[in-house]
């Protein structure tokens, strides 16, 4: 078997972050890169189902929510963590093939609202549940190690992406597109769209609960509605946004920028970072749908731009 | 029991206020302007600032209004207008990005330039209740619901009796066919949207006079869409008594799940209605 070039880009990256924490003391950054791949996982997860199949879900919360106290609530009752977090990407498969296939059968384009709406419900309904914090146990702090969460978020994050690769490599992953492109053409020409969007769905929605499985193991205390926040939605819609929408890569790239500029400004800039985010956003939307990554070929086919500005401002005045 | 239904009804009346604005700029350009929400905390602000200022705050209602119905035109011009092109579902999913990062703007401006306490606009008369058959009637709440029946009233007249509620209504129904027609699509877009952003300034101010805080703006963006999906995508029409039926149905939850339940029941509604109705409960709205 040929072993393409390529592949040794990858193998040095997740050989260089495996050996992070041998190198540096710095818990500081450890944590950092935990998050970090907690936040590849989630954006990668989204991605699938946003930019390889078109369904612009803000459900995710939910998914990545539920992920998160199932492996919390698994692993207190002295469970492993790894079953836990399996426990946790199938009760987050649970939900949404509860409540998420409805909203695929809605009409197209209400897919969003109707996942926002979940998102919310699950919010509400987890922060009356269990309106307290969940610490930990003392003996669980106690045994506490940081590398031990550092390779398990590690391995969920180069899962995610592998297994969002090989689901877009497959036939699967066409049909995805296919649907994203032109979902009546797809029709015609045989592909069952409503069982491939079910099954990107369900897959995106087990990614997003491990990463929440990940979330639980590293955080000490959080309270249980937090990873159920709506900012759980919205940020792997915006970390694929900045990274490019429909590219492997581009969950990735977007969640470093995302986290290395949130690092930097977070404490000098306070809220306004965020509504730098926030316009930055609003831009890559009207200007660079393809986001980071089609920067090089952004100058050849202008997608946003069907209409100049100047006229279509003569032809509004 | 009684008094649950009143204050049901009175919230229901804002709820159909705030839901006009989606409505308006919803069934006529397929727009989803998740921002509805933090614009309108964006005036409850203005309203709190001139209030500061001495002014009453039913008389900062117009000056809300022009000062929103201009922003919206802005920001129409500087963003939205991108979309004007594209098929539906293109168009409802980049509104949405777009608001959500509008949204981001907006909330966290507020919070950088109010911080994030809750703030409420307390003027001598807050507290007035009157007593009717044993009920009470908040003062503030009853002139919010006349408040309601006014604006519909007005823009009922406007669509139905101006030249220009005429080009809307064609736009909204087939907005190829109104150009063809020789309408002109992008400025009643532009004014349509102006007009929703405008009418944010009554319940901005009504949310004034409860309470609010820069991050408050999902909440009544959800009652917003919510009461949408109740009437139906393009029927104006409905969105009023839809607003009553989620104000109703909300305080009946109160009644008999407790006060914590109040936002899922409304929720759970809303999903219920987009799997079972997907073209709104009241009257079919119009086709797409």
């Amino acid at each position: 078997m040929k072993i393409p070039k390529k592949i040794w880009i990858p193998i040095c990256v997740v050989g260089l972050a495996a050996s992070v924490p041998l190198l540096t003391k710095s818990e500081y950054f450890v944590n950092l890169l935990v998050m970090l791949f907690v936040y590849v996982t989630l954006s990668q997860s989204w991605n699938l189902q946003g930019g390889f199949n078109g369904q612009i879900s803000l459900g995710h919360s939910a998914f990545f929510g539920m992920g998160a106290l199932i492996t919390r609530l698994l692993w207190m009752s002295k469970i492993p963590i790894l079953l836990a977090i399996i426990g946790g990407g199938l009760s987050s498969i649970i939900l949404a093939g509860i409540v998420g296939i409805p909203c695929l059968r809605m009409k197209r384009g209400y897919f969003p609202i109707g996942t926002l709406g979940l998102a919310i419900i699950a919010q509400i309904t987890v922060g009356n549940i269990l309106p307290v914090p969940g610490s930990l146990p003392s003996e669980y702090i106690v045994g506490y190690s940081l590398s031990s969460r550092y390779y398990l978020a590690l391995s969920v994050a180069i899962m995610g992406v592998l297994v969002v690769y090989a689901v877009v490599r497959s036939r699967t992953g066409l049909a995805l597109v296919a649907i994203r492109d032109d979902e009546e053409a797809a029709e015609a020409v045989g592909i069952k769209t409503f069982r491939y969007k079910i099954e990107a769905l369900l897959i995106s929605s087990f990614l997003a609960g491990l990463g929440g499985g990940v979330f639980a193991y590293h955080q000490v205390s959080y309270y249980y509605q937090s990873p159920f926040e709506l900012s759980w939605s919205f940020l792997p819609t915006l970390t694929t946004f900045i990274g490019g929408l429909g590219t492997i890569l581009g969950p990735i790239l977007g969640s470093v920028c995302f986290l290395a500029l949130n690092e930097l400004f977070a404490f000098t800039l306070g809220e306004i970072h965020l509504v730098i985010f926030g316009f930055t956003f609003i831009m890559i939307v009207l200007f660079l749908p393809g986001g980071l990554m089609s920067i090089s070929n952004k100058f050849q086919s202008p997608l946003s731009m069907k209409m100049g500005w100047g006229k279509r401002m003569r032809s509004i005045f | 029991m009684g008094q649950t239904l009143v204050f049901g009804i009175l919230n229901g009346a804002l709820y159909g206020m705030i839901a006009l604005g989606i409505a308006l700029v919803f069934g006529i350009m397929k727009y989803l302007n998740v921002a509805h929400g933090s614009l309108i905390v964006v005036g409850a602000y203005g309203s709190l600032f001139l209030f500061r200022l001495g002014v009453d705050p039913f008389a900062t209602i117009p000056i809300i209004l022009v000062a929103l119905f201009l922003g919206g035109a802005v920001l129409f011009l500087s963003l939205f207008n991108r979309l004007i092109e594209f098929p539906e579902a293109t168009k409802i999913k980049n509104s949405l990005l777009i608001g959500f990062g509008l949204m981001l703007v907006l909330d966290n401006l507020a919070t950088f330039l109010w911080t994030g306490d809750e703030r409420s606009i307390t003027p001598s008369y807050s507290g007035i209740t009157f007593q009717i058959f044993g009920l009470r009637l908040p003062l503030i709440g009853l002139s919010g619901g006349f408040l309601a029946l006014l604006l519909i009233s007005v823009l009922h007249l406007f669509l139905s009796r101006t030249y220009f509620g005429k080009a809307v209504r064609a736009v909204s129904q087939d907005h190829e066919a109104a150009s063809l027609t020789g309408i002109n699509v992008g400025r009643t877009f532009l004014i349509s949207f102006a007009i929703s952003v405008g009418l944010a300034g009554i319940p901005s101010v009504l949310i004034g006079l409860q309470s609010f805080s820069p991050t408050a703006g999902i909440q009544w963006f959800n009652k917003g869409i919510i009461v949408v999906m109740l009437s139906g995508i393009g029927n104006i029409y409905g969105v009023f008594p839809a607003g009553l039926f989620l104000g109703i149905i909300e305080a009946l939850s109160v009644f008999l799940f407790g006060a914590t339940y109040r936002e899922v029941t409304g929720l759970v509604v809303f999903v219920l209605i987009l799997i079972l109705f997907p073209r709104g409960m009241l009257g079919s709205g119009a086709e797409s």
